[in-house]
């Protein structure tokens, strides 16, 4: 076990959002002010981090037959928690996210996860994975919701930098999330490329 | 033109499905087990979490009624119609002072629940919004601006049903944001009624 190579992977190299392609929906849906994306980021990461361990702790337990079954039971049982605590005690964080954290159930980067890393390894290591990818995740969209409530709304988490006026509000809608998260994919693009010495 | 099928050929017969019984009964017990920890974990985190959830709900409607006609406190009346799931009369010092009606009505993008108060001769005192799911920086024009939300305020169902940007009871609406406009007055228009029927 590798935490710096896990953490590097996570948050650069094997990046779930702009490496593996995992998780768009919410990527995009959400990350129209830096709250937002602060209060998924860390959501999806705490999940993420749980799912790991019991799905490692469980690993040999689980029959291959009905695996993903098992796993959608142990992430839904961890999100619809989350949720509950959220709505009690981080009200205002709920009630900004709104649906997005029931859906973080069918939120492709948990189950990859626990597909791809957590089945085969160690709680510790599985747990490390979780919050390393969840850190990723996290990061990506701390970025993009910067930049799109900058551009967008004209302010940042909340504090006006500039009137609203002068904002180019298409960056808060959809069509925003999307341009953004390409340009951000291109750049991560050109800079794998330039590390490994090619063009 | 005719061509004869050629002879069809003879199925593969398929191993017959034989499933250990020893192994089937393994598969079902892990799930039935998974779920059944998982469901007895939400059911501890449900118990905890429900009444802090409640409170927070009635507390936001309270201050929400507060705002939009201030009273000592507010009875329920049993009343309900369509988008307007809840009246209340509000009393101060033993005497009817108003009505705050709840209303439900379609915005933009989903539902915009609203407090709507109403003093005892039919004009409106404040409309506060509760919850919706308009549009960031276009339907929040309206749903979200105190000072747009208060042009409501001493309109009355005298002058007939309040219309968007035309007749003799009007409403401007919020250029860019008409669907959201349309929305909040329905909600209006469905709370005066609902007091109308009332006295």
């Amino acid at each position: 076990m590798n935490i710096g190579k896990q953490l590097k992977e996570g948050l650069l190299t094997q990046n779930p959002v702009l490496v593996q392609l995992l998780g768009m929906c919410s990527t995009l849906a959400i990350t129209t002010t830096v709250s937002n994306g602060l209060g998924m980021g860390l959501s999806v990461t705490i999940i993420l981090t749980l799912s790991n361990i019991f799905i490692s702790l469980l690993r040999k337990i689980i029959p291959e037959q009905v695996r993903i079954a098992c796993y959608i039971v142990v992430i839904a049982g961890f999100v619809t928690m989350v949720d509950l605590l959220l709505q009690a005690f981080f009200p205002d964080i709920a009630e900004s996210l709104g649906v997005f954290i029931p859906l973080i159930v069918v939120n492709c980067i948990i189950l990859a996860r626990a597909e791809s890393f957590a089945s085969k390894s160690k709680p510790l290591a599985a747990a490390v994975d979780g919050l390393c990818q969840g850190l990723g995740y996290t990061l990506v969209l701390l970025v993009m919701s910067a930049i799109r409530e900058l551009l967008g709304s004209g302010s940042l988490a909340g504090t006006r930098v500039f009137p609203v006026e002068y904002a180019a509000n298409m960056l808060a809608m959809p069509v925003g999330g999307f341009l953004t998260l390409g340009c951000l994919i291109a750049l991560m693009q050109w800079a794998q490329r330039k590390v490994k010495g090619g063009k | 033109m005719s061509k004869e099928k050629p002879a069809a050929a003879p199925k593969p017969s398929r191993p017959a499905l034989s499933v250990d019984p020893r192994y089937a009964g393994r598969i079902t017990g892990v799930l039935l087990g998974i779920c059944l920890a998982t469901a007895l974990l939400l059911g501890v985190v449900n118990q905890i979490t429900k009444p802090r959830i409640a409170a927070l709900e009635k507390a936001k409607k309270e201050a929400a009624m507060a705002q939009v006609l201030f009273a000592d406190s507010y009875e329920e009346t049993g009343f309900t119609a369509a988008g307007v799931p809840a009246l209340y009369r509000a009393l101060s010092g033993g005497a009817q002072t108003g009505w705050v009606a709840e209303t439900s009505t379609g915005g933009s993008q989903g539902v915009i629940e609203m407090m709507v108060g109403v003093d005892m001769e039919g004009q409106v005192t404040g409309v506060s919004v509760i919850k919706h799911s308009e549009t960031p920086n276009i339907g929040t024009k309206v749903v979200a601006d105190p000072a747009v939300l208060n042009r409501f305020v001493g309109m009355s169902r005298a002058d007939g049903e309040i219309t968007v940007n035309a007749g003799s009871n009007r409403f401007d609406a919020v250029s860019g944001a008409t669907v959201s406009s349309r929305g909040v007055t329905a909600g209006v228009n469905a709370a005066l009624a609902a007091v109308g029927g009332q006295s």
